[in-house]
């Protein structure tokens, strides 16, 4: 310990952010829930690495490639593998068409679209069909009715709940920090326009807006999805804004920023808005777990990606025709509950940590 | 007083016009029409041919543009008419009139089990706050509450419909009643209420986490009040305290809740009625939307929407009924 660091009463020098992280490390059901965030984070990150039948990196006829990133974007395979006709089986085409060719392969050797066929990996056998695909050694949970395996299934899917989660929720946070800062700030006929908005779209029904917009825009996709999710999600996050820029606006940081000289739009981005932003990210995470649930909700009710992708919610739903296979409802079911009380307990956590007034009653 | 209410209700029919506006614009922009969505579907064969769809469009009034039927529906709806469903062929009202009983059926249940359940629960969980049991229970009551429903109910599908099949524990999948109409009233009782069993636990586990957490809450505010503690210096007993002084102010918010939960009641679960084919409100709406009934969504949307402003309405009545210290204006 250097004199310097002692010297410093080190709490206070750590800042509001630091002190929140060291609340928040103390409370260990709140620690599980981040880690369990980071790890789906990761794995969604590396789905196409932890399950999936082309490789993460192969040689192939003296050059490198990276065949997994396909699973994220067809255009993103090599097109060397389509003009050898290797249709999407790769063990066997690698080894025939260039024997001196090597790769390293995904975790399980599972496909999230189609059945493995067998001998396709070596000494294999195929995947078993209709109701006969319970959870076993090579099909962590089990096959659907038509040999796909649900492990790599919900390993892809955990992609599109993060990119729910993430991207609708990055929409309606701008959408609601703007439109609650905009009417927090200037308050008078803004306040009212906006005040006004958020109440109509507060009033419409979510499911009769979402189920409308999905009707209206032609191709589905997921991201037409995330962009409904996002556009109808802001009312409680502009709400919050603008109570805290009511809040601030009248405080002395901001009067005194106004006299040097700063403008409007600085003194909300530079100077209100960092202070606002820890109560503000409180309703973006329970918006998280809402977003997920809704995608799911959503694709349950036959509204979701259009295939081959499958989220958690469109696996519900194909399960919902083959209930006595019950491991086709279980393991996702429970990666949904997992995931939403997940980012509820994170949430929950942070505003404890960051609100000082929860933080004192807790004494 | 009647200056706001006015006020209140001026604003309301103005919020009602702009969202059964915005409701109007999305389901006419929505792709196909009643007539092409509803026979198209079924059978190919049975597509009308061109001029019989023009002769109908022209019934219907859908070869006019969007904002002139939205101008007709509610001047319609002036006149107290909200019109015929297209796909049913009977008036919207007396849809809405067969369904809102058997939607009433389950969540007028889950709303009596919630509300009989979740305020003893609250009042045992601040009563014992921080001790193990409560700890353990409001952990218990946090994950349900972050339980999906829809989950939930397909769980209790796969364990009552599947795995307690043929056993006495055995609960039906889908549906109202299974027995023909000339059945005994009894026997239809008891399958009607076998049939709801399933869905009036999904609709009450939610709703019960969440008010007996939103209780806890209120009172764990409650009892830090001064009043809490001059009630405990002049020496009342541990529950006369909590109900008689910290509970009593906790009626406030507790009464925005039920004003909230207005529209649900009559209003029903879309994704619940949905997963059980219960006949009721929530599934009347989507199959509505799936067969592009016009005149059915605005019926339902104009009724979710009054709902929600009389809740609110509703709830702030009374929340100045409850607190003389606030005053509507």
């Amino acid at each position: 310990m250097s004199g310097r660091a002692s010297g410093m009463s080190g709490r206070a020098a750590r800042g509001f952010w630091g002190e929140a992280w060291d609340r928040y490390r103390r409370k260990p059901l709140a620690v599980a829930a981040l880690a369990f965030v980071c790890l789906l984070a990761a794995v969604a990150v590396f789905a196409p690495a932890i399950a999936g039948t082309k490789p993460v990196l192969c040689r192939y006829k003296g050059r490198l490639h990276a065949p997994c990133l396909g699973y994220f974007d067809r255009r993103l395979e090599p097109a060397i593998f389509a003009q050898d006709k290797f249709r999407g089986s790769y063990p066997q085409n690698l080894r025939e068409k260039d024997p001196d060719s090597w790769a390293i392969w995904p975790l399980v050797f599972q496909d999230p679209h189609r059945a493995v066929r067998e001998n396709e990996w070596p000494g294999r056998p195929a995947n078993p069909a209709q109701d006969a695909g319970r959870p076993n050694r090579l099909n962590l949970f089990g096959t659907d009715q038509y040999g796909v395996d649900v492990f790599a299934k919900m390993v892809h899917g955990t992609t599109i709940a993060l990119l729910v989660g993430v991207v609708s929720m990055g929409l309606a946070g701008t959408i609601g920090i703007v439109v609650g800062a905009l009417g927090g700030y200037f308050g008078g006929w803004v306040d009212m326009l906006t005040s006004r908005i958020t109440e109509i779209v507060m009033c419409v029904p979510t499911l009769v807006l979402i189920l409308a917009v999905i009707a209206i825009v032609d191709k589905p996709s997921i991201w037409k999805t995330m962009a409904i999710i996002g556009a109808t999600g802001w009312t409680g996050i502009a709400r919050l804004t603008r109570a805290e820029f009511l809040r601030l606006k009248s405080c002395e940081f901001v009067t005194a920023a106004r006299a040097t000289g700063a403008g409007p739009l600085r003194i909300m981005l530079r100077h209100i808005l960092p202070n606002a932003l820890a109560p503000v990210l409180v309703p973006i995470t329970f918006g998280i777990a809402s977003a997920i649930l809704t995608e799911s909700a959503l694709s349950f009710l036959g509204f979701g990606p259009p295939p081959p992708a499958a989220s958690w919610g469109s696996l519900l739903n194909d399960a919902r025709a083959n209930l006595s296979m019950w491991w086709l409802v279980v393991f996702p079911g429970t990666a949904i509950f997992l995931t939403v009380l997940a980012y509820n307990l994170v949430g929950e956590a942070l505003q404890e940590v960051t609100d000082p007034r929860l933080r004192e009653s807790r004494k | 007083m009647a200056s706001y209410l006015l006020r209140r209700l001026l604003l309301g029919g103005l919020t009602l016009v702009a969202i059964t506006f915005i409701v109007y614009g999305l389901a006419r922009n929505m792709p196909g029409t009643p007539l092409t969505v509803q026979l198209g579907e079924t059978d190919p064969s049975r597509k009308l041919n061109p001029e019989d769809q023009e002769r109908m469009r022209r019934i219907y009034g859908l070869d006019r543009p969007w904002p002139e039927g939205y101008v007709r529906w509610l001047g319609s709806v002036f006149r107290g008419d909200l019109g015929r469903s297209f796909s049913r062929k009977q008036p919207v009202i007396t849809l809405i009139g067969e369904r809102i009983g058997p939607t009433f059926l389950v969540s007028g249940t889950a709303f009596l089990l919630t509300w009989l359940m979740g305020v003893p629960l609250g009042l045992y969980a601040s009563a014992r706050s921080g001790r193990l049991d409560e700890r353990a229970s409001s952990l218990l009551l946090y994950v349900l509450y972050s339980f999906p429903t829809f989950v939930a109910a397909l769980f209790l599908q796969v364990v009552f419909a599947v795995w307690l099949r043929d056993t006495r524990w055995e609960l039906p999948l889908f549906g109202m009643s299974d027995l023909p109409a000339d059945a005994g009233w009894l026997a239809r009782a008891v399958d009607i209420a076998r049939h709801a069993i399933l869905p009036i636990t999904c609709q009450t586990y939610v709703s019960l986490a969440y008010d007996s957490r939103f209780i806890k809450a209120n009172m764990e505010e409650a009892v830090r009040q001064d009043y809490v503690r001059t009630a405990r210096a002049k020496g009342a007993g541990p529950w006369r305290v909590l109900f008689h002084h910290a509970f009593r102010n906790t009626l406030i918010p507790l009464v925005t809740l039920l004003g909230l939960s207005l529209p649900g009641l009559i209003g029903g679960s879309v994704i619940i009625e949905q997963i059980f084919t219960w006949p009721g409100m929530g599934r009347l709406f989507f199959e509505s939307i799936r067969e592009r009934d016009y005149p059915t969504i605005m019926g339902l949307t104009l009724m979710f929407s009054v709902l929600t402003l009389v809740g609110q309405l509703l709830a702030d009545m009374l929340y100045c009924l409850v607190d003389p210290r606030v005053s509507v204006s």
